[in-house]
């Protein structure tokens, strides 16, 4: 006789369909923390005054504590306001989902021989989708704050390369050292570029793989030993879904104040 | 299904762990499919975090920093307004104060003025009671003189009638030498008293 631990695949299950679409179970932990926002927001927004209530004032005293942690890194509180619809979004959503998915019934709810919930993390689609808006965002606030040409320079090197050229006159060895670093620093550049895609990925492999790994984890823990043994492990996973969309947050907080700032040389001109 | 490896929780009862896809090769899909990378999911969950981030930033953060921005503004404000009327009741004090001494030192030279007042009015009422005094002495003296002379006057003429009249009665009386003499020098008596 034996039972199987059931060890969730990188792919999200898909549990239903509607029409051609395909509903996974990551879409409904996504949809769950979407309505409990909806909700959240609704009553909020119907309760907010200037003398706060208990909701509001829980509320407020959980952004007063990130919202001081992100000034941290933009230095002040107009910057962190200018990105937090981007960077709140992604630290309440993913804090949420993480902690969903620590809720009785996510990966013991089964539909045929899938789990019916699943953490919304687990799911790369999700994760690359919120990496994506991380880093083209930075890029639209940078467009916005530093101009297109100012911010698309930081990449496309190519006005220190012709100036380059000019320099020959003061001689041919002043003239190839000048082309010499322009090569460079177009070099550089490219590798910005790289840098950019090796950001999306990051950021999305990180936190699915964490997640991930925490599921796997407490699937196995909880298969093996149903009681007790796996509540350390559970807390342990409150904490990872705490720190991973800090992490998140403040490495997306960091793209967008590093991508708004002049480059170098151009704030003395 | 695919089978990862055996697991024995107890020595009758293996468990078995199983996972779909896990290990799966890439094969024809690629790494992406083998990491569950799909075109309609990725486009469903940005759709999700899209409204997820409507959802947070209209309904959630937005207010909140509004409401919190504003209530700092009126914290800030108060604060303004209390330190405003703080200086300018300390101002107030100081300008109470300032009319306190003042008063104080208008009042001191006000007494002091109103003693020197008094005082010269004593002297001046003094000096003038002085005055009606010697007047009134003057006066008396004057009328005591008045009186005198008015009584000498009136004496000399009793005195003058007098004599009139014991000269009419010697005039009637055989007068001899010896009475003649002593006549005289009564009469001179009289005057002499009399002056």
């Amino acid at each position: 006789m034996s039972s199987e631990i059931h060890i969730p695949p990188l792919a999200p299950e898909v549990v239903f369909h509607i029409g051609n679409i395909n509903i996974t179970n990551t879409m409904i932990n996504a949809w769950i923390a979407i309505i409990i926002f909806l909700v959240l927001g609704i009553v909020l927004k119907r309760a907010i005054r200037l003398r706060p209530g208990k909701l509001q004032n829980w509320c407020e005293y959980f952004l007063e504590a990130v919202l001081g942690y992100f000034d941290g890194v933009t230095g002040n509180r107009k910057k962190t306001v200018k990105f937090l619809p981007i960077v709140g979004s992604i630290f309440f959503f993913v804090l949420l989902s993480n902690w969903l998915g620590l809720l009785p019934g996510t990966g013991s709810i089964t539909v045929g021989h899938n789990m019916l919930l699943r953490p919304a993390n687990t799911d790369l689609n999700l994760t690359l989708a919120m990496a994506l808006v991380s880093v083209i965002g930075s890029h639209v606030y940078a467009f916005i704050a530093i101009g297109v040409f100012t911010h698309l320079g930081k990449f496309f090197q190519i006005k220190n390369f012709i100036k380059s050229f000019a320099q020959f006159k003061h001689g041919i060895a002043d003239g190839a050292i000048a082309v010499f670093t322009a090569l460079i620093e177009f070099a550089v550049g490219l590798i910005e570029i790289m840098s950019e895609i090796a950001k999306v990925v990051s950021l999305s492999l990180r936190l699915f793989g964490n997640i991930f790994a925490g599921e796997v984890l407490i699937s196995v823990i909880s298969a093996l030993v149903a009681a007790l043994v796996p509540t350390p492990f559970m807390l342990l996973e409150l904490l990872v879904g705490l720190i991973q969309a800090a992490v998140f947050s403040m490495l997306t907080i960091v793209y967008l104040t590093v991508a708004t700032s002049a480059p170098h040389g151009a704030e003395e001109h | 299904m695919f089978l990862i490896e055996n697991v024995y929780a107890t020595s009758e009862e293996p468990i078995v762990a199983t996972a779909e896809h896990t290990t799966q090769p890439a094969g024809d899909e690629g790494v992406a499919a083998s990491l569950g990378i799909n075109a309609q999911l990725f486009g469903f969950q940005l759709l999700n975090f899209a409204i997820v981030a409507g959802i947070v930033w209209f309904l959630i953060l937005k207010p909140l920093t509004k409401t919190m921005e504003e209530r700092k503004k009126l914290i800030d404000d108060s604060i303004d307004n209390a330190k405003a009327v703080e200086t300018n009741l300390q101002m107030s004090e100081v300008k109470f104060q300032e009319k306190l001494d003042e008063a104080k030192v208008e009042a001191n030279k006000i007494i002091e003025k109103s003693h020197t007042e008094a005082e010269k009015l004593s002297v001046d009422m003094k000096e003038k009671a002085k005055k009606e005094i010697e007047m009134l002495i003057d006066q008396a003296k004057r009328n005591i003189q008045t009186e005198k002379e008015n009584m000498m006057s009136e004496i000399k003429k009793e005195t003058v009638n007098l004599i009139i009249a014991a000269v009419e009665k010697i005039m009637n009386e055989k007068l001899d030498d010896k009475k003649d003499v002593a006549l005289i020098e009564e009469t001179l008596r009289s005057f002499r008293s009399v002056s």
